[in-house]
């Protein structure tokens, strides 16, 4: 094994500690923290108490977390982490600074946690780096989180502890249930010590002590179905495949998570790669796999390169390659980058890709379990499935089953987006309603607007009106309603928004992705942007509703995979719950929302104007021109619709019609 | 194993397709793409049928199981061939009179057995090719541009852009030119166009020389 300069809880205690490649030890992974277990000595035991403590806390006893994930950097945590180094610095305090994953609080980022071992543990948010300075040397100086948006957990003594507000009693936290992100954004994804420190691979080796087949049991107990959005009973797939007969089986990540408004499987990779890689293991030794490869989507580099450090530590302690834990069971992965195109989320698209030819799906049965890679047995498990593997298999079957409804157990991640409060990505039991997740968690509509609906399952999946929030989200009462669980992107619709032209958005982006292989999908998908278009416009007739809805059931029922039978669901959707707006778009050429810029006209209202000019000045072809009496209006015949007159506009005297 | 097809029992064996079953008893089902051993993708969707459970599925590329139910002539599938035919044809231009097939052709049989009538034909007949945008009037670079596929046309449905930058053999241009000016295209406005990608290079210069200046020295 490699040598570091610093003794880690991964490598050996002393010469008694016999783990190696050539001689690999099944208790390896219970006996870091927990251990020794084959020698009795009080200074192995301690040394490595000690080191957990130092994992956890730092070697200073402070530990300040950072929310590094791309969502975090893409809010200016790089910036922050050079901040707090200085801050630190300036201070003359040590602590250590560790760069986590995401927590799932969007509208908070980015945000920094105080873990101390003794002191209070106080998480900010909206940190920025001018302010941090000043949120440090309150904490350090005088123990106080004064004058910052602080929550707390609740470790830690505080001194003015009413003013901080619970992590746990906070309606964003409450009604969520960590199970499967529990380690995100509060473990540094890069170091597989931080996992195994938090129980992570004792699923995997308790696992390798079953038989595959109990294995499979396990699960089908649990419940799990696939998180990818099809909602397949997980262990029959398993079981399916393991009754193949062939020597040479392959299992699958499908990280290729591409719907527009759908993050939960990046954040979950790039906050915690090594769940979804002992899940992979267990997958892979369940079916009776030698070889795994994790599909991940190029745009999203974080989270392969963060996969790719995983699969290397997890290489090199000997979680993966040959006899794993001295279980006889050999299994290696791969991690392969995409070339990012929406298909290869479909399962043989995925696995065209990977063979190195154009990823266009293929008319299935046969499915992947009989005949899918290299035509040989093979499973595709998609990233949140695997995770929840690895956290069934460590804390059972029983734990995981409480939760969720009769039919579809456990819990969900969710990334809600769009109009409301609070944005971010919330794990939920199965079976919260639609309501509890937008309202309660997400903090419901911003100031002064109102919900519409919401799209489930983004480009394939429906809309649902705002009547219907108190359906509980499973499986099947989404598809009775006209939506599909999808891989969990919730895009919040407000009054602000236009039901069609959220349809055609939405239709625009299964048109660019529709690989064009069948007629159905790469024509249908067009004719129907076409016929939004042209009503968006105001340019459509009734007979387009019925020629949408028309292509669309054909499409539905004809096209070759799943990417062109979902396409026409938003549309589907729409025209079943907001058939009004697509009628007064057809017949009075009017948009209800003020969306579409061919159906909106504008107007000064001459009672709130008070005739400064601005609107004029700042209009790109001179459309609004001053009348003999000193008034200001708006030539229709040159007015092009760009809106600048609202925004520049001091009074609010600028109307949409 | 036994497969049921309309009605009529037969037997089948593992790894034949409903298409060859059905052919066997001489049930005939349409189909466009599919070419036995050379294609079968399943990608017209024409040879769709019904399972029992209500399912479409193709026939060319769905393999039979035992007590497998089939439909191959129900209200539904003919909804959807007419429907994938239409959208088929949607996208189309050219007339039988001018098509170089003359009527010995599978898809203007499939659109009289559809019912559909008065319809210009041949969607995905290679002898068809696309629509040429400048034939239709509209700028494109096409013919200036160095493709990195080298094909002549990127046929993506819109008129190229010249983002991979101009050719600049001199026979390659002036061929663009007798294109351009044949479908009263200005030239000023090709450069026009062009400008975006590489206004200010060595190759805009040349490509001017050969389009504009010429141009004028020839009248």
């Amino acid at each position: 094994m490699m040598r570091q300069e610093y003794w880690t809880l991964m490598d050996p205690c002393c010469d008694y500690c016999l783990h190696s490649w050539d001689n690999p030890c099944a208790k390896y992974v219970v006996c870091r923290v927990r251990g020794p277990f084959c020698h009795k000595s009080v200074e192995c035991r301690e040394k490595r108490q000690r080191r957990v403590k130092e994992v956890l806390y730092g070697s200073q006893g402070v530990r300040i977390n950072i929310g590094a994930s791309s969502c975090g950097l893409a809010a200016g945590a790089e910036k922050v982490i050079e901040a707090v180094k200085d801050g630190l610095r300036s201070m003359g305090v040590e602590a250590e600074i560790s760069a986590v994953g995401c927590l799932g609080l969007c509208f908070m980022e980015p945000f920094i946690e105080i873990r101390s071992e003794d002191g209070p543990s106080p998480i900010y948010g909206h940190v920025s780096p001018e302010n941090v300075g000043d949120i440090l040397a309150k904490y350090f100086e005088e123990g106080s989180v004064d004058g910052a948006f602080a929550i707390r957990r609740r470790t830690g003594r505080f001194k003015d502890e009413e003013r901080v507000p619970l992590l746990d009693e906070l309606d964003v936290w409450r009604k969520q249930v960590k199970w499967v992100s529990r380690n995100c954004g509060v473990i540094n994804p890069e170091s597989i010590e931080e996992y195994i420190v938090t129980g992570g691979y004792e699923g995997l080796s308790r696992a390798l002590t079953m038989k595959p087949e109990e294995v499979i049991e396990e699960i089908r107990l649990a419940g799990l179905r696939g998180r990818g959005g099809a909602g397949f009973p997980t262990w029959l797939k398993w079981k399916i495949c393991r009754e193949q007969s062939s020597e040479e089986k392959y299992v699958i990540c499908n990280a290729d998570e591409g719907d527009p408004g759908a993050f939960m499987n990046r954040l979950l990779a790039e906050s915690d790669p090594h769940r979804v890689l002992e899940g992979l293991i267990i997958a892979g030794y369940a079916i009776g796999a030698s070889q795994g490869v994790i599909f991940v989507r190029a745009e999203k580099p974080l989270m392969a390169a963060r996969l790719e450090k995983a699969v290397e530590d997890a290489r090199r302690w000997g979680l993966l390659g040959e006899n794993i834990l001295g279980s006889g069971f050999s299994f290696d992965v791969r991690v392969m980058r995409s070339a990012g195109a929406f298909v290869c989320g479909e399962e043989t698209a995925m696995i065209a890709a990977i063979e190195g030819r154009r990823a266009m799906p293929r008319q299935r049965p046969p499915y992947p379990a009989s005949k899918g890679l290299w035509d040989k047995p093979t499973v595709v498990n998609n990233v949140e499935t695997l995770a929840h593997v690895a956290t069934i298999m460590a804390h059972g079957w029983r734990e995981f089953a409480k939760y969720g409804t009769e039919r579809s157990k456990g819990t969900k991640m969710f990334c809600v987006t769009g109009g409301v409060k609070r944005t971010g990505a919330f794990e939920v039991p199965i079976g919260t309603t639609i309501r509890a997740l937008v309202y309660d968690i997400a903090g419901g509509p911003r100031e002064g607007r109102m919900i519409k609906a919401v799209q489930i399952g983004g480009p394939s999946g429906g809309c649902l009106p705002e009547r219907l929030f108190d359906l509980p989200i499973d499986y099947e009462s989404l598809q009775e309603a006209g939506a599909i669980m999808g891989s969990g992107g919730l895009v919040v619709i407000d009054d602000t928004n236009c039901m069609v032209d959220v349809a055609r958005y939405f239709t625009s982006f299964t048109l660019a992705e529709s690989c064009g292989k069948c007629i159905p999908c790469r024509v249908g998908t067009k004719a129907l942007y076409d016929r939004l278009s042209a009503i968006v416009e105001g340019m459509g007739s009734q007979e387009d509703l019925q020629l949408l809805e028309e292509i669309g059931m054909m499409m539905k029922e004809a096209a070759l995979c799943a990417l062109g039978g979902t396409a026409p669901n938003p549309i589907l959707s729409s025209l079943r719950y907001f058939r009004d707006e697509y009628e007064a778009h057809i017949l009075e050429k009017k948009c209800p929302a003020k969306v579409c810029s061919r159906l909106v006209t504008y107007a000064i209202n001459q009672e709130l104007c008070v005739k400064c000019g601005l609107c004029a000045k700042s209009c790109p072809v001179g459309a609004i021109v001053k009348t003999a009496d000193g008034h200001f209006t708006v030539d229709e015949s040159k007015c092009i619709r760009c809106g600048t007159c609202v925004i520049t506009c001091p009074r609010g005297a600028v109307e949409k019609r | 194993m036994k497969v049921r097809i309309n009605g009529l029992e037969v037997e089948a064996r593992e790894g034949e397709k409903i298409l060859d079953v059905a052919n066997r008893l001489g049930i005939r089902i349409p189909t466009l793409c599919y070419l036995k051993n050379v294609y079968e993708g399943a990608s017209c969707r024409i040879c769709v049928v019904e399972l029992g459970n209500g399912k479409l599925i193709p026939a060319c590329a769905y393999e039979v199981s035992d007590g497998l139910t089939v439909s191959t002539d129900t209200p539904k599938i003919r909804e959807s061939r007419r429907t994938t035919l239409e959208l088929l044809l949607s996208a189309h231009r050219i007339t039988c009179q001018n098509c170089p097939k003359k009527g010995e052709c599978t898809l203007v049989e499939l659109c009289s057995e559809c019912g559909i009538e008065g319809i210009p034909v041949c969607a995905e007949c290679p002898l068809h090719g696309e629509d040429c945008f400048i034939a239709r009037g509209e700028i494109c670079l096409g013919p200036i541009t160095a493709s990195g596929c080298k094909a002549e046309c990127i046929r993506d449905g819109r008129a190229c852009e010249g983002c991979r930058g101009p050719v600049t053999r001199r026979d390659v241009i002036e061929r663009a030119r007798r294109i351009y000016i044949e479908h009263d295209i200005s030239l000023e406005t090709v450069l026009e166009r062009l400008k975006t990608y590489c206004a200010s290079s060595h190759e805009f210069d040349l490509i001017r020389e050969y389009l504009i200046v010429k141009e004028v020295v020839k009248e």
